[in-house]
């Protein structure tokens, strides 16, 4: 069986900056004879946002019918999740944002009725990606994207030590990325790491 | 003198929460203090998400035309913004962020086209605040909202003037158990509009024609 890399194109835009960079990375992993690659643009599906009323905490599973509830498997099944965004506002899109809010269900599992997320071999073995471009320049544009990522991946069973980063700051405009000095380079480089990291934690 | 016009914006999927429950007691504090309340539920208006298209960095509009375009009006025609969301994952809601996301027509006005213009009193005398609750009490628990509130007060041109935030809601079993953060929440209602009132006092009326002006 290849691992399986479940990929997230968040942004409303398609083919913009950020899945350019998450697209470099899937070829990247894609060469492996023992890696497949799976994207999901959430511009193609529909996932609603949370609507807060908790009944997860006790069903266990969430009240609304989408297409979150094949993500949901994927999600589960995924040895690698990658999860691309650009920054608005400072912050991840209100897309990405409702699919991150949706793993209520898999925070209220982990925590509230401490039920395993993924089977306990698995545990250690899932590696995160957050791929990200912004448009401005600053130091701390990527920050709070990262602590909802971070979240997104610790109620997945991805803990912080097996996450790996890829972001491009002072990319703005449709297809800027392309022309950006070093991020070809820096995504090659993000898949290369994500294999021999995957390759690594499943030895 | 015309009075403080203050606007609550709850971003809560769901009603009278914790959450809505604290914009509730900024809301009645600021009335008391002499201001016009209003307040609009997110989940109650239709409209669409950012499509990134940057139509508005060329035209200074926003392409989508919903229940947003006439809110963000509002808001700028209002004294005192506060805008109210749970910590969902770290960070404000879908719905919230959704709406913060389409000022992306007022951010190109300001900043590529240079239409729109804030000048230091216009800002001093426009009042935003964050209203939040969380479930946990870890420290960090609204540090990625302050970002996006920061962002979005400076593009509506208001002073991001207070937090009426409160954590630990899981520990505290609601909002009402909390021993302060009511009473602080419709305290720092009566502040602001006062402040207000006080800015206008001391420096006479505001100019007519209240949304931003235009160059």
């Amino acid at each position: 069986m290849p691992y399986k890399v479940l990929a997230f194109a968040t942004s409303p835009r398609r083919h913009g900056n950020s899945e350019t960079l998450l697209d470099w990375v899937l070829a990247g992993m894609a060469q492996e004879p023992d890696f497949a690659t799976e994207k999901v643009a959430l511009d193609e599906v529909t996932v609603n946002p949370c609507r807060g009323c908790n009944a997860c905490e006790v069903l266990n599973r969430c009240v609304q019918r989408d297409d979150m509830d094949i993500l949901h498997d994927k999600i589960v099944e995924a040895d690698c999740m990658i999860f691309a965004s650009p920054i608005y506002c400072l912050g991840i899109c209100a897309e990405g944002k409702a699919l991150i809010d949706r793993a209520q269900v898999f925070r209220s599992r982990k925590y509230v009725l401490k039920l395993p997320v993924v089977p306990p071999e698995r545990k250690g073995k899932r590696l995160g990606i957050f791929i990200s471009a912004a448009g401005q320049n600053w130091d701390t544009v990527f920050d709070g994207a990262i602590m909802s990522v971070k979240c997104f991946f610790h109620v997945t069973e991805i803990a912080d030590t097996d996450i790996l980063y890829l972001l491009v700051r002072g990319v703005d405009k449709a297809g800027e990325v392309e022309t950006h000095p070093t991020a070809r380079e820096e995504a090659r480089a993000t898949a290369r790491k994500a294999v021999e990291r995957i390759r690594e934690m499943n030895r | 003198m015309e009075p403080v016009t203050v606007l609550g914006i709850s971003g809560s999927p769901h009603r009278h929460g914790n959450t809505e429950t604290l914009l509730d007691a900024f809301l009645d504090g600021s009335r008391e203090a002499g201001g016009v309340v209003d307040k609009v539920i997110l989940r109650d208006l239709e409209y669409a998400l950012c499509r990134g298209c940057n139509a508005c960095h060329k035209t200074g509009a926003c392409v989508i035309e919903d229940a947003l375009i006439p809110l963000y009006d509002r808001i700028l025609a209002t004294d005192v913004v506060a805008l109210a969301s749970p910590i969902y994952t770290m960070g404000i809601t879908a719905e919230m962020k959704g709406f913060v996301d389409r000022a992306q027509y007022l951010w190109a006005q300001k900043y590529i086209l240079k239409t729109r213009y804030y000048p230091g009193e216009h800002i001093r005398r426009h009042k935003g605040l964050f209203i939040s609750t969380a479930g946990t009490g870890w420290e960090n628990v609204f540090s990625s909202a302050f970002p996006i509130m920061t962002a979005f007060f400076d593009i509506v041109g208001f002073e991001y003037y207070d937090n009426v935030i409160a954590k630990d809601m899981d520990r505290w079993e609601g909002i009402r158990n909390h021993p302060t953060a009511l009473s602080e929440a419709r305290e720092k209602g009566r502040k602001a509009v006062g402040e207000i009132l006080r800015l206008r006092g001391a420096a006479g009326p505001s100019p007519p024609g209240k949304p931003a002006q235009t160059r």
